[in-house]
Formats: C-alpha cells, sequence, structure tokens
C-alpha cells in the first residue's frame, strides 16, 4: 500500500516509487486480446466460408449459434451478445495498438525512410500491420456496428442480400485483405514476441514459423475470396427475393423470423 | 583557455588506465580519464586467447604456483626483465583473476571428469578433478611449463575490457571520449598533467592533476604489418619522449606474433596453438619439431616467429599473389571445439579470408604484435626524472617482460599494473598537493597551439601520409624480426631523413572540427621520433636477446649488454633520441641468466652469473625443508614492494590458506 | 595482378555532412577507386582518405570486427565496415552515418556516448551480492554450462547495429534497444548479481523497455555478432510480464 500512496503523492519525477505494473500489463492485454481476435477470425471465417459446403450447412451453423438447436426457436440475441464481446475486444485491441503507432508525421517517416532503406522482411511487415490495422478501425467498425444492430440477419440468404443487395461486398473484399494480413503478421509476430515454438533452433523455427503464416494467410484469403464470390452469386439469383429467410427442406416447421 | 582539474590524470581507456582510474577512485581520489575512443573500443578488446595466473586449476596446471610462473616468464623475458616487477606481478595475477571474476568476467570453468585434447598432434584425454568443477580454468599457452592462461572461450580481452569499463562507469568514473593529449605539461622535475585536444570540435584544452597516468597502450603502427589497432600509434610513449626528460626502457624490444593471417595481418590467437593447432609449410610438413624438438609450436613468441621466417627463407614458403607465407593447421581440433572455443578466430577467417578453420588451413605470417619497451618506470610506476609522470601497461617499462613477452603475459599486465600503480599514484597523490602555474599551462597550450598552426599555414609541401607509409616501410623492411647493423644504420639514416622532412609537413584540408588529415600530420612526427629510438636502440645493441635479434651478433651477450636502454630527446631541434644504459644488478637475482629452455643455447656470460648461480644453489640446499616461501624470500624478498592491500598467498587445490 | 579487364572499378557514394560546418549542406560524394583482392570498406575508406581526401570522417580502431567502432550503414543496413568484403556488395556502394546516433561528421557517430548513457541508465554492471571479496582465496564456483551461457551473452561489441536496424528506436529516442535489453538479459543470467526479476523491472519494465519492443527482429537479424536477441528479448518479457 505504501507504494500506491507514494506513487500517489509523488509527482516530482525524481522521487523514486516502485515502477508502475502498467505497461506490463497492458503488452500482456494487447497480445491476449490479438490473439483472441485471430482466433476468432479463424473459426468466423471457418463458419462463413461453410456456405461453400451447402446452403444447408451454413444455415445450421447460424442455426447453432442462434441456440435453434437447443432452445427449439432462434434466439439472434446470443449472436448480439457475441458480437458485443468481439467489438469489445477489438476496442480494447485498438485503444492498446494505438500506442505503438507513430505519434506524428516525422515518427512515421523516420519509420518508413528507415523501411525502405533497409529491406528488412519482419520490419516492412510491421508497415502493413499498422497500415491494415488503422484500415480495420473504419471496416471493422462498421461491419462490427452492423451486425450489432442486425443480429438476425445472418443467414444463406439473408447474409446474401447484405453482401450482393445492400453492397457490402465492396466493404468485405477490402476487410478481407485487412483482416488476414493483419491478423497473419499479429500471430506471427506474437509467436516471436513471446518465444513460443523457439525450439533449439529459434531461426530454423522462425523460418518455418514466416512460411506458416504465409501459407496460412494465402489460404484464407482465397478461401475468403471463394466464400464472398459464392454469397455474391447467390444474392444475385435471390435478388428478387429479397428478405426472404432460408429455411433446408428438411426442416418441417419452417420459424417465424425473429420479431 | 579551458582548463579542467581533477585529482589524476590517465591517459587511455584500456584494461590498464581504467584499472589505475579505479583503484584511485576507491582511495578517495578524482580520477579523469582521456580516451582517443570510447574505452570498451580501446585495443584491450582485441585480447583473445586469455590471462596468465597461476591458479593451477585444471589438471594439467597442477602444480603451478607464482614460482613456475615467474620462471616462465624471467626466462621468456632472456633475463631482460626486472626480476623484483615480475615477483610483484605473479602474485599479484592470481587476485587480479579473482577480482576480474567478482566484477563479472565469464570466465570458461572446469568442468568434472573426462575431456578429450589434442596435445602434439594427439588425442588424450584428461580427467578433471571433482574439487576444480566450476572453479577458473586454464588453458596451454607458449613458453609456459603448466596451463596456466586462464580465459573467457576466445574473447578473454573483450570480456575483460567490457567488466573494467562497466565496472568504471559504476564507480561514476568520468571519461573524456575521443580526446587525446597533445603534450605533457611539465616543468622538468614535475609533470602537472596535459594539454589536451577534443576529437570532435578541434578545440584545446588543458587537464590539470596531481599525477599523470601514461596507459596509451603500443605502438604496432611504427610498422606496415601489425596485428595492433590503428590507434596504436605510441602517442603515449611520445608525449613522455618529448618532455626531454622522462626515458623510454628498451624501445628496441618489439614482438613479433607467429600467427597474423595473411596479408592483413590480423591476429589468430595463440590459443590456435595452445589447443593443438599445428604450423605446416607449403608441402604440408609440420616444420616446428625439426627447430625445436622440445617446445615445438608453443615455443616463445620470438622463437616461433623467427624459426618461420627461417623456414621461409630456406624455401619452404607458400607462395600466394600477396608474397610468401605459412599455414596454421587448426582442423585437427575438430569443428565442436572451434565454433566452441575458437569462433572469433573462426569468425576471422570467415570475414576476412573467406575460408572455413575447421576444413582449411589459414595463411600466416609473423606481424609486428606488441612493445616490450615504453616509459621508464620504477616498481611503482612513477618515472625516475619526472615526478608525478606514471605509466601502466603496454606503454610502461617497469619491466616485467625484459626483450620477450609471453603469450597471455600482456592481458595479465594491463590489470596487475593498474591493480599496483593504482595504489601507488593514490599514495602519491596524498603527498602532492595540485601546484601548477597558470603561466606554465598557458605557456604549454600556446604552444601547441602554434605547433597545429604551423602545420595548417607553414610553407612546406610534404604528405604526411605519405612520410608515415615511408616510416612503416622502413621498419618492416629493416627493424623486423631478423635485424643486422648495415640494414639498422640504413633504417636510422632514412628515417632521420623522414624526421627532417616532417617539419615540412602541410595539411591541406581547412575542415572545421577534428579534421583527419591534421591529426595525421601531428601525429606522425610523433611517430617518427619514436621509430628512431626503436630503430636507433637497435643499432647500438649489438647482441640478440629475446625478440631482438641481429644477424651479425647471434648471441646473447650477458657480459656487455645485461642492461636496459634508455632513450630520451633532450633536445627538441636534435634529429636523433640520446640512448644511456643501466645495468641489471646479477646478484640481487633470484633466476640467474641460463638458457630459456628453447632457442639458441650460446650466450656469453656475465661474470656474476657463476657466482650468482652458486648462491642460489647454497640457499636452496640450505632451506630445502623450509618450503618455496622461505627460498624465495632468502633469495630476492619483494613482498615490502607490493602496496599492502595486494600482498598475500594465492590459495589454490593444493595449498590452502589458513 | 590478373588482366585489368577482370578488376572492378567501384563507385563509393559517401553521405557527406560535417556538423562543423552547418553552411555546407549535406550532400552524397562520389568517390570511384580499383577495386583489389580481399578489399574491405577498411581498405576502401583508408585509400580514399590517404589519396583522395583527407578530410573524410569515419573509425576505425581494431579492424577485425571486434571493437565496434565502424558501424555504418552500408547500401542500407547497417553493419561493420572493416569486415565487409567488397566483393559481396555491388559496384555501386552506398555509405552512410548509422542513424539513431549523434553525427560527429560524414560516417563518424558518437555510440560511445549512447552506450554510456544506457549503461548508467539500466545500471548494466554486476551488482555483486557482497562487496568485499578476499582476493587470497578460491573464486566462487561457477557451472560451467552457465558461464558459457553468460559468455554468449557477453559478446556484444556495442557497435549500434541493432539500435540503428531498430524501427522502434527510430521512432522513439528513449527505447533501450537490443544492446540494452541483452545487458539487462545478461545480468539477469549471472549468478555474481544479486539483483531480482523485480529489479530488473524497475530498469526495462516500461514502454521505453522491454514493453516498447515490437518484435521487428532487424537486431537480431543483422547483429555483427549473431547474437540470440530474439530468444533473449522473448525472455526477458516473459520475466517482466510475470511481474504483472
Amino acid at each position: 500500500m505504501t507504494n500506491t500512496l507514494a506513487g500517489r503523492l509523488a509527482v516530482n519525477a525524481s522521487v523514486p516509487v516502485q515502477a508502475s505494473r502498467w505497461p506490463a500489463r497492458l503488452d500482456l492485454a494487447q497480445s491476449i486480446s490479438g490473439l483472441l481476435l485471430a482466433l476468432f477470425m479463424w473459426g468466423h471465417m471457418l463458419f462463413v466460408s461453410s456456405i461453400l459446403i451447402s446452403q444447408d450447412a451454413m444455415w445450421t451453423i447460424t442455426k447453432l449459434f442462434e441456440g435453434y438447436f437447443f432452445f427449439g426457436r432462434s434466439y439472434p440475441g446470443i449472436v448480439a451478445v457475441i458480437i458485443a464481446l468481439v467489438f469489445g475486444l477489438f476496442i480494447l485491441h485498438a485503444g492498446l495498438a494505438l500506442r505503438k503507432f507513430p505519434a506524428n508525421y516525422r515518427q512515421y517517416a523516420l519509420f518508413r525512410h528507415h523501411m525502405r532503406g533497409m529491406k528488412h522482411e519482419d520490419t516492412t511487415l510491421w508497415y502493413w500491420q499498422v497500415m491494415t490495422g488503422f484500415a480495420l478501425f473504419f471496416l471493422a467498425t462498421a461491419h462490427l456496428w452492423w451486425m450489432l444492430t442486425h443480429p438476425g440477419n445472418i443467414g444463406p440468404f439473408a447474409s446474401a442480400d447484405r453482401v450482393w443487395g445492400d453492397n457490402f461486398w465492396i466493404l468485405y473484399l477490402f476487410l478481407l485483405f485487412a483482416v488476414e494480413l493483419h491478423g497473419g503478421i499479429g500471430l506471427y509476430r506474437l509467436a516471436v514476441k513471446w518465444g513460443v515454438f523457439e525450439g533449439d533452433d529459434p531461426a530454423a523455427s522462425r523460418r518455418k514459423l514466416r512460411t506458416v503464416k504465409w501459407t496460412i494467410t494465402a489460404f484464407l484469403i482465397v478461401l475468403g475470396l471463394a466464400t464472398l464470390a459464392a454469397y455474391v452469386k447467390i444474392g444475385m439469383a435471390h435478388e428478387d427475393q429479397r428478405g426472404e429467410r432460408y429455411t433446408p427442406a428438411w426442416v418441417e416447421h419452417p420459424e417465424e423470423h425473429a420479431p | 583557455m579551458r582548463i579542467v582539474y581533477s585529482d589524476v590524470l590517465v591517459i587511455g581507456g584500456g584494461l590498464a588506465g581504467l584499472r589505475v582510474a579505479i583503484g584511485v577512485r576507491r582511495r578517495g581520489f578524482d580520477p579523469l580519464v582521456l580516451s582517443l575512443v570510447p574505452p570498451k573500443r580501446s585495443h584491450s578488446v582485441a585480447a583473445q586467447g586469455g590471462m596468465q595466473a597461476s591458479l593451477g586449476n585444471v589438471i594439467k596446471g597442477d602444480g603451478d604456483n607464482e614460482d613456475v610462473h615467474f620462471e616462465d616468464t624471467v626466462r621468456g623475458s632472456d633475463w631482460g626483465a626486472d626480476q623484483q616487477v615480475v615477483r610483484m606481478f605473479v602474485n599479484t595475477a592470481p587476485k587480479a583473476v579473482r577480482e576480474l571474476a567478482a566484477w563479472g568476467v565469464p570466465w570458461s570453468r572446469v568442468r568434472r571428469g573426462d575431456r578429450e585434447v589434442i596435445i602434439n598432434g594427439q588425442k588424450v584425454t584428461l580427467t578433471e578433478r571433482d574439487e576444480a568443477h566450476g572453479l577458473i580454468a586454464q588453458r596451454d599457452f607458449g613458453g609456459t611449463k603448466k596451463w596456466r592462461t586462464c580465459y573467457a572461450s576466445d574473447g578473454t580481452g573483450h570480456s575483460m575490457l567490457f567488466a573494467m569499463g562497466d565496472r568504471a562507469i559504476a564507480e561514476g568514473i568520468p571519461v573524456l571520449e575521443r580526446t587525446e593529449a597533445l603534450a605533457l605539461i611539465h616543468d622538468g622535475r614535475r609533470c602537472h598533467g596535459a594539454v589536451v585536444r577534443d576529437l570532435i570540435t578541434g578545440e584545446l584544452a588543458a587537464c590539470v592533476a596531481r599525477a599523470t597516468v601514461v596507459a596509451t597502450g603500443g605502438a604496432g603502427r611504427l610498422y606496415r604489418v601489425t596485428t595492433n589497432a590503428v590507434i596504436n600509434e605510441g602517442i603515449g610513449h611520445a608525449l613522455a619522449l618529448e618532455t626531454g626528460v622522462a626515458a623510454l626502457g628498451n624501445m628496441e624490444a618489439v614482438q613479433f606474433h607467429p600467427t597474423g593471417i595473411f596479408p592483413a595481418g590480423i591476429l589468430v590467437t595463440e590459443g590456435c596453438r595452445g589447443d593443438g593447432g599445428l604450423l605446416r609449410d607449403a608441402e604440408g610438413h609440420r616444420f616446428m619439431p625439426d627447430y625445436e624438438p622440445e617446445k615445438k609450436e608453443l615455443a616463445s613468441r620470438d622463437v616461433v616467429s623467427r624459426r618461420m621466417e627461417e623456414h621461409i627463407k630456406k624455401g619452404h614458403a607458400h607462395k600466394s599473389r600477396f608474397g610468401e607465407h605459412l599455414w596454421l593447421d587448426i582442423t585437427l581440433l575438430g569443428r565442436a571445439h572451434i565454433e566452441r572455443n575458437l569462433r572469433e578466430v573462426k569468425d576471422i577467417c570467415r570475414y576476412f579470408l573467406g575460408l572455413d578453420p575447421a576444413d582449411k588451413w589459414i595463411p600466416v605470417r609473423p606481424a609486428q604484435h606488441y612493445t616490450m619497451g615504453g616509459v621508464r618506470t620504477d616498481h611503482t610506476g612513477q618515472n625516475p626524472s619526472l615526478a608525478g609522470l606514471f605509466a601502466a601497461g603496454e606503454s610502461a617499462c617497469w619491466d616485467m617482460h625484459g626483450f620477450n613477452r609471453l603469450g597471455g603475459n600482456s592481458v595479465a599486465e594491463t590489470v596487475v599494473a593498474g591493480m599496483i600503480v593504482g595504489e601507488f599514484v593514490a599514495d602519491y597523490c596524498e603527498g602532492a598537493e595540485l601546484e601548477v602555474s597558470t603561466g606554465l599551462v598557458r605557456e604549454f597550450i600556446a604552444r601547441e597551439q602554434a605547433y597545429l598552426d604551423g602545420l595548417c599555414s607553414g610553407g612546406g609541401k610534404e604528405d604526411p601520409s605519405a612520410l608515415r607509409v615511408a616510416m612503416q616501410e622502413i621498419m618492416t623492411a629493416k627493424v623486423g624480426i631478423f635485424r643486422d647493423g648495415g640494414d639498422l644504420a640504413a633504417a636510422v639514416e632514412e628515417l632521420r631523413e623522414l624526421y627532417v622532412r616532417s617539419n615540412g609537413i602541410v595539411v591541406a584540408s581547412r575542415a572545421a572540427g577534428a579534421n583527419p588529415e591534421l591529426v595525421t600530420a601531428y601525429r606522425t612526427q610523433k611517430m617518427l621520433r619514436l621509430a628512431l629510438t626503436v630503430a636507433g636502440g637497435a643499432l647500438a645493441r649489438t647482441e640478440s636477446r629475446g625478440a631482438h635479434f641481429r644477424a651479425d651478433y647471434p648471441q646473447r651477450n650477458d657480459q656487455q649488454w645485461l642492461k636496459r636502454t634508455l632513450a630520451t630527446w633532450p633536445n627538441p631541434e636534435a634529429d636523433l633520441p640520446t640512448l644511456s644504459y643501466e645495468p641489471l644488478d646479477v646478484m640481487t637475482m633470484e633466476l640467474p641468466p641460463g638458457w630459456r629452455g628453447y632457442g639458441a643455447r650460446n650466450q656469453i656470460e656475465h661474470p656474476d652469473t657463476e657466482r650468482r648461480a652458486q648462491q642460489v644453489a647454497e640457499v636452496r640446499e640450505r632451506l630445502s625443508g623450509e618450503g618455496r616461501f622461505a627460498v624465495q624470500e632468502a633469495l630476492m624478498p619483494y613482498e615490502q614492494l607490493l602496496p599492502e592491500s595486494i600482498r598475500g598467498r594465492n590459495e589454490r587445490l593444493g595449498e590452502k590458506l589458513p | 595482378m590478373t588482366a585489368s579487364t577482370d578488376v572492378r572499378r567501384l563507385r563509393i557514394h559517401v553521405l557527406r555532412y560535417n556538423p562543423a560546418e552547418p553552411e555546407k549542406a549535406a550532400r552524397i560524394q562520389t568517390y570511384e577507386l580499383d577495386e583489389a583482392e580481399g578489399m574491405t570498406l577498411f581498405i576502401v575508406l583508408s585509400e580514399l582518405r590517404e589519396k583522395h581526401d583527407p578530410s573524410l570522417q569515419f573509425d576505425f580502431v581494431c579492424r577485425a570486427g571486434v571493437c565496434g567502432s565502424c558501424g555504418m550503414v552500408v547500401n542500407g543496413q547497417p553493419g561493420l565496415a572493416c569486415r565487409t568484403l567488397t566483393a559481396e556488395l555491388p559496384a555501386d556502394i552506398t555509405l552512410a552515418p548509422l542513424p539513431t546516433f549523434e553525427l560527429i561528421g560524414d560516417l563518424s557517430v558518437n555510440t560511445g556516448k549512447w552506450m554510456r548513457e544506457m549503461t548508467e541508465r539500466l545500471e548494466a554492471w554486476v551488482h555483486a551480492k557482497q562487496q568485499e571479496v578476499d582476493l587470497r582465496r578460491h573464486e566462487e564456483h561457477m557451472d560451467p554450462d552457465l558461464a558459457d551461457e553468460v559468455y554468449e551473452l557477453d559478446r556484444c561489441i556495442e557497435c549500434g547495429c541493432c539500435v540503428a536496424a531498430c524501427g522502434t528506436a527510430h521512432m522513439r529516442t528513449d527505447f533501450v534497444g537490443a544492446v540494452g535489453l541483452n545487458k539487462v538479459a545478461r545480468f539477469s543470467l549471472d549468478p555474481r548479481d544479486g539483483r531480482t526479476d523485480a529489479d530488473m523491472y524497475e530498469l526495462v519494465g516500461n514502454d521505453d523497455g522491454v514493453f516498447g519492443c515490437m518484435s521487428l527482429l532487424a537486431c537480431n537479424d543483422l547483429c555483427p555478432k549473431e547474437l540470440p536477441l530474439q530468444s533473449q528479448i522473448a525472455y526477458l518479457r516473459r520475466r517482466m510480464a510475470k511481474q504483472a
């Protein structure tokens, strides 16, 4: 307690106080929030890409999240809660990451100049991490806000209508690249930053990590593009019945759309 | 006029200088260190192999002690050393290693049990004792009877200098980095500090102190091919010489290291041979056993270098487009050993030769390596003719190396001298107040400023770089490993001409700030003076001793030359130094002159040698039951010479302290 | 010499600026010279100063890659000039002083001052558990493997290449850099140093210390001594994060 007290009283910087533990907490929080978001995005990508398997598959996963198979009817509120959590995590992560952004043009220019001269991959990747992170402030916020306010509008037709009919495909195209690059670089950096997967030969492990990272990113971007194309295709075909909800043929009592 | 006051001005921020500064600080005085470069970049950093101290922790060092270290060092010096100083040194070296251990040097440690080593080209299994596990390890080095060289992998000098540098920072010792001393301020009797130049701004100032310590390292750059760093230009030696009062001792004693890489002259450590590496000729033949059947590659450096040059002269060298050289073969040590214990060697080979020493032989040829001569001091480190002027380390001649230094004794000397001289400097300060007239200081600054202005505006046309290169060529060609009267006389004459020409040096560049061309100019004239003391001393010494080898006088001549050369430059207008001699007293020697155990065996005896040898034999006989300390005490008492704080015996596995 | 047609003509572009002459703007000056076998940038620059331009400023001391004086930016990347062979570079070689350090002139920068400040700030020396050591007695025992591990981290030569290569250091001048973090790792590993993790946290537990590092790893990739900076900084980060 004395430390806290001393910390509160010591306005003069030369009065010795125990160093604040907050920098450690913030660094941990940034890493953990980033890790959770990246893992979430992997899951998210798998769920939405289920449309590539079939419309039934995508419908099933959506309903799973809405609690349909547990309660016998859908509660989009559950989805809203999940979105709210993710949104919160996103805001937290963005706030923490801001600490690392160039604070002014001078810093930005110094970094750019340095990066261009040195041509060092991990340094250049950081620049792209910052750029994509910046883009995500807006792209992800737009998407998250819309989903938070329309949690029930997820499904083979509902999503397709949004993607095509509401022109979200433009947003999603940018979002896809920004998320996958940012997340891929971020996960790789997390590994080297905390020294996980180092093994006996950290240099070799790092080379492997980088290969894995690029492979996953490429795979996810291809998967994302294919998924987006699938929704666009459905959306175009479904243009005339906008608003209609998808119901698999095997569902006997089509559910009322949640009020 | 800017004057900076301190108690002790230390010129040079290498191991010796920093240790002196720490010593005086701990006695309550304010030191100020001047350094041409950040201290951790000093040349001490380049010592790879290790530091001799008779700890005797490894099994091959069992039985080692101060007596053995003493005899090795005196034999190595070819009886040129001051034996009392050698005694002070060998007794303090273990303490120095232990002090550095406490300060953080990661000395390599003994591991209990069996290990495989290469000795004389053969694989041998050594078994280290349990009780030695975790103590500081030793390796083999040239010219030693026991394994005595303590090491931190092959970055010993680096680790020592960083521990020392960090210690100096911890003690809050101020360092004026990138500052150079131009002249010592003195009144003919006492030294009061130095005129210094800031190597960033080019401004002059005076650093005034009660005591001034020269710890500037060697003068390897007098030679074209040297292992020394580019800052080892002997400027500290020259500062003392230019006082006209202080003398330089034994400047003709210059060591050539057997294994400079060819042609760059960068050192690969003696540890290569100590760990079992071999020297081979163009045919791949291991030639050293032909010349030195007993010590082979591990005879002292002067002997190995001479044998190598001899072998080259017989036509056995490998001929490359840059000239002739021999080979150092460490492939037999195995990749694992090289990558663990000789990594700097591997890096040097990789970056400067583009080869992997685990697969290929290293091209080597002897290169200038060490300056045994230096500012003459007594055992306290103080110059006998200029009070308040001290010297320590390679730039000093107190004189523990005589005419040849053993590998591993140089970094050991730097720290030991720092410990001893630091105490004596503090003692001196206790009895000496700062007494200097600002008039004298002003006069010295004005003189130096006028000199620099003259270099920039003079009517001459001599290019300092060209003069310097010419000097280096003369030194390497004519004042090298094999010397003879004709060459030396020519060298002195040519150097004298260069020196006269150097009065016409002109600096073309008017760049503000440090002006590197001006730096080259004023240093070159200092170096020429120094080169003349080396060549002049070598010409006058008509015998062969240690590293000084005269083809026309191949014998060591104790009868006429058991004496130390003293060079002074009393008249600034003169173009040659003044030489005088200081005899060594055989009758007080603990180890009377004899055969070194390697090299030639044909000395001309001193008339006292036989009598002294008899006395020594009698004492040994009489006190044979009393133990080694009693014998030593009876032969040549020395402990009273050491500062009180570092007296005392050293604990070993076989020699417990009460 | 081989036939003259085989000899490359090197074009050395040097960023020139002398702060003592602020009226002369910074400029790139180009020198030309013939390449020789085994030529390093030490040989190149020495020759330029001896024969072409005696005012050219740069720093060399050991010229053997062990003292850390000659760090400079060679074709965009920081490295030790003395052990850089021209044969490994294109014929056009651009040399610039290390950024992030105070410029003395041309290729010479004041790394010494930076390193001393860093050492003072991080108290990068052994804080002995006991003050007085009896030098006549045996040194403290140390495990041979641990001694080797400490030596591994002790090999840093303070050349400043890691700082010059660090994007974080470019943006934030108070960042201690890999050199500083490695020092802390080195002394926490050393059993002779009595400081605990909590003590070390006081020194580097902030955004100018280990939490400022953004893991760009150019330090690790360009370190002339190939120090394991990536692992060491990660290890230090884990230990310091535990202090949270």
